[in-house]
């Protein structure tokens, strides 16, 4: 690691460290949101950044995740490991069956066709009302509790949620400086160069929306674990709409970029609420203006700000 | 299951049908004229509907004049829409992906301004030809479905004609086949863009209109619209309006199907899952190539 | 006689009614240069997509080491050693020249997603060995010095050779090139010839699309293509002798 990183890490962690417990129990809660948002945003993001795949089906996991959680502890009296493995079980073979299909599809027709996935598990979930509880959802899910330690107040689950949040980003960070990555940039680049050098991508799209539902269930069993009730309202389409949010604001490509958005997605609608009901018109109003104006999101409209003031210093000098 | 009750549920999914189809033109003349997906068409299904109420209700103008109103705000969001963002962006040359961004953007934008000047209640119309019904072997059918679903076809043959025989219609179908082609012989390209926008503004906000006297409208309302519409139009071909004509009516009954067979919770489900099928199956609709020539 | 690379029989293909090749029958010898030569739209980039997989014939069989090749994915006949380049270069515009090479080094290893998740010490190993064969294989093609720039900032000439280099690097049997003189200049071309023969001479067989006459003299057998139809064979010489070929090209 070179110096210059850690110039610039360590004080970012001593933030982080000391963070829950300088600032109001509310805020706490919002930054345990971030980091359960960031680990779902990275899934997203490999898709969206690496595989040019905008996928709105992201709420369909976060809730398989979050009701096997809930179902496993509540209903079965099960350990919250048991929860965490199941759901992700779940949700990896979910998304290789649907997967499969479903990926052949490009383009709109892909964005859409999950965005009807998502509308399909909404509906399911109000449905069977036997597994999720419906529209009362299911109460009373026990904290974590990490050998005798409870993560019973935001400021404790904090550094649990985002241990788990630095601990996926490396595995995304390693997916793509791997060899894997390699043949995923190269695929979003020129998929017809990519097949003519034998890179498989059916498969490869696959096993990237494989690994994007398992950080959707883990974020899904994280939330069922501090929100201790989960119900139907959390896992509609608006919320896939949102996840997908994250990538998008931050951008895509970049890791840090997940945080930026995640960040975006849980303070921005708190900051807003503050001018009342009007709060949702920006928020959707905020977006548009990313989207328009910044196309590669925050850190890549940060990064262009930064070299022009590179070559304005350089020119000086 | 009676026959009554199977007849119901098969005129029902006529008129839901013909809903999605109007939702389902206007998202498919938009396709069409500019290659955007418009993720907020069930948007205009709302502001035309919610404007139409506001007229109706509050600044207290006739029924007719009230529709259209509604069918007039439509449009002028539509207008709007391409005049501010999606020319901004053209321009720039931005993704398929950013298109599809904003219109979502767009849709939370306008779902949440219809939450704040409105609220969160639903409003219902006064069905067209008073609250009648027509009785026809137990079935019973509301005068406003009959309504409904001559305005359909109407509004269906009207495009139809308004492709093929107007200088306006026929200017936009050559922009959308060929746009450099279009500049060459005198088309203002960019114009016709905008004049989908306010097609598909006028078809979404006429199908909000008419469904409203059938199911309260809300601000919530758009995003399933949304679905249904691009249900209809990727099984009519997706670049084809008429088509979508065609794809809606399929969808509705369809979901009455799914209503007789398993029940009406899973309507939704049907619906969307019968939409990622055909795509993966049939990308260019259930018409096949033959139905890419017309409209 | 020794069994051909690559063998085409009665191979007929048409688009909407269409047709574009007709019966086209020919052999690539192992070891050879063949080449390909003929007018806008006589079908030669057809043949290719064939022989590749991105198009599946209607008509003919074709026969590669001695097995049919039938329904193999495109990348089955990668794995197989048929590769291509395309009349307009593909590179991947974002990647680096390195990245580029290294890509076409993946099909070359093995790893699974769980280790490249992992970073298992296997991932690493297998990333340290292809990023050493790029690194020699940006040498060797002279591309070292350019081995950190975006390949979108490459020229014509340079994307041509990065292709080649991508492609090499696979250890293919059967190379196919599908004009790859195109946008190159004189000096670019005669370095292209040479690279051509030497891979030949390194024993990578060699199946050549091009316009460029002064090119096509490497080949060893040219067939002439003409809206889908083999009109005429042979060296080149003879090819330029050919009155029905001469017909074609100059319209006498």
């Amino acid at each position: 690691m070179n110096p210059r990183t850690l110039l610039w890490l360590v004080p970012c962690l001593i933030v982080w460290a000391v963070l829950p417990f300088v600032v109001p129990r509310n805020i706490a809660d919002l930054l345990v949101f971030t980091g359960i948002y960031t680990v779902a945003g990275l899934g997203i993001g490999l898709l969206l950044g690496h595989c040019g795949i905008v996928n709105l089906a992201q709420a369909t996991f976060y809730g398989l995740g979050a009701y096997a959680s809930a179902y496993c502890t509540v209903m079965m009296g099960l350990p919250s490991i048991v929860g965490f493995l199941a759901g992700a079980a779940i949700s990896m073979a979910l998304a290789y069956v649907i997967g499969r299909p479903i990926l052949r599809l490009t383009g709109y027709f892909l964005a859409l066709g999950t965005l009807a996935l998502s509308a399909i598990a909404s509906a399911l979930f109000f449905e069977w009302d036997w597994l999720t509880g419906g529209t009362l959802g299911i109460g009373g899910i026990p904290k974590l509790d990490l050998f005798g330690f409870l993560l019973d107040r935001p400021s404790r689950y904090y550094f649990f949620v985002w241990i788990v949040a630095f601990a996926c980003m490396a595995v995304a960070h390693n997916l793509i400086d791997s060899r894997t990555g390699l043949m995923l940039r190269a695929m979003r680049d020129s998929s017809t160069a990519a097949a003519a050098l034998s890179i498989d991508l059916q498969a490869l799209r696959t096993k990237v929306f494989v690994v994007c539902a398992l950080f959707g269930s883990l974020a899904g069993s994280l939330f069922a674990h501090h929100a201790s009730f989960v119900s139907t309202q959390s896992f509609t389409v608006d919320r896939s709409i949102s996840f997908l949010l994250i990538p998008v604001i931050g951008g895509a490509t970049s890791i840090p970029g997940i945080v930026v958005g995640a960040l975006f997605v849980t303070f921005l609608p708190e900051l807003l609420s503050k001018l009342g009901d009007i709060h949702q018109i920006l928020f959707g109003l905020a977006l548009v203006a990313v989207v328009v104006l910044m196309p590669e999101g925050l850190v890549g409209a940060f990064a262009k700000l930064r070299t022009r003031f590179a070559r304005k210093g350089g020119s000086h000098g | 299951m009676t026959l009554s009750l199977v007849l119901q549920a098969l005129f029902a999914g006529v008129t839901n049908g013909i809903v999605y189809a109007l939702v389902g033109m206007g998202l498919s003349a938009i396709f069409k004229g500019s290659r955007v997906i418009n993720a907020m068409q069930g948007e205009f299904a709302v502001i035309g509907a919610m404007t139409t109420v506001l007229l109706l209700t509050k600044a207290g103008w006739p029924y007719a004049a009230a529709i259209a109103g509604g069918a007039i705000a439509g449009a002028l969001v539509g207008a709007f829409i391409e005049v501010a963002f999606v020319r901004f962006m053209a321009k720039k040359n931005a993704s398929e992906d950013s298109f599809l961004l904003l219109t979502i953007g767009l849709a939370l934008s306008l779902s949440a301004s219809i939450l704040y000047f409105v609220g969160r209640d639903g409003h219902l119309l006064p069905p067209l030809g008073g609250e009648g019904v027509l009785i026809v072997m137990d079935a019973v059918i509301q005068f406003h479905a009959l309504w409904l679903i001559a305005i359909g076809i109407g509004a269906t043959l009207a495009l139809r004609a308004f492709y093929h025989r107007t200088t306006i219609g026929l200017s936009m179908m050559a922009a959308s086949i060929d746009a450099d082609g279009a500049a060459t012989t005198g088309i203002n390209v960019a114009r016709m863009r905008t004049f989908t926008f306010v097609l598909g503004g006028l078809l979404g906000a006429l199908g909000g209109i008419l469904v409203t006297p059938l199911i309260a409208v809300d601000y919530q309302l758009g995003l399933n619209l949304t679905l249904k519409g691009f249900a209809a139009a990727v099984l009519g071909g997706l670049t084809n309006p008429l088509g979508a004509a065609v794809g809606g009516i399929t969808l509705g009954l369809v979901e009455s199907l799914a209503i007789i067979g398993i029940s009406s919770s899973y309507k939704d489900v049907v619906a969307f899952s019968v939409l990622i099928v055909i795509m993966i199956l049939m990308p260019q609709g259930i018409l096949g190539r033959a139905g890419r020539r017309g409209g | 006689m020794a069994e051909p690379l690559l063998a085409l029989r009665e191979v007929g293909h048409s688009f909407g009614g269409l047709s574009v090749l007709r019966s086209v029958t020919f052999d690539v010898p192992e070891g050879g240069i063949i080449g390909l030569i003929g007018p806008n739209g006589s079908g030669k980039t057809t043949l290719f997509n064939i022989v590749t997989g991105y198009i599946r014939p209607l008509a003919g069989t074709i026969t590669y080491r001695g097995a049919p090749l039938v329904r193999e994915t495109i990348q089955q006949r990668g794995l197989q050693g048929l590769v291509r380049t395309f009349q307009t270069p593909q590179v991947f515009e974002q990647m680096t020249v390195l990245e580029n090479v290294m890509v076409g080094c993946t099909k070359l290893t093995r790893t699974t997603m769980l280790q490249d998740l992992l970073r298992t010490p296997a991932a690493r190993g297998q990333m340290r060995e292809i990023r050493a064969r790029a690194e020699a294989a940006c040498e060797r093609f002279g591309l070292t010095a350019l081995r950190e720039l975006p390949a979108a900032s490459l020229t014509a000439g340079q994307r041509r050779i990065l292709e080649i280099a991508r492609a090499v690097i696979g250890e293919p049997r059967l190379l196919l090139l599908d004009e790859p003189s195109s946008g190159l200049n004189v000096q670019e071309i005669d370095g292209l010839r040479e690279w051509i023969v030497r891979l030949n001479e390194e024993g990578i067989t060699i199946l050549l699309v091009s316009h460029d006459m002064g090119l096509m003299t490497v080949a060893r057998t040219v067939h002439t293509l003409y809206f889908g139809e083999i009109i005429a064979s042979g060296d080149m010489a003879a090819i330029q002798r050919d009155p029905r070929v001469r017909e074609v090209y100059l319209g006498v």
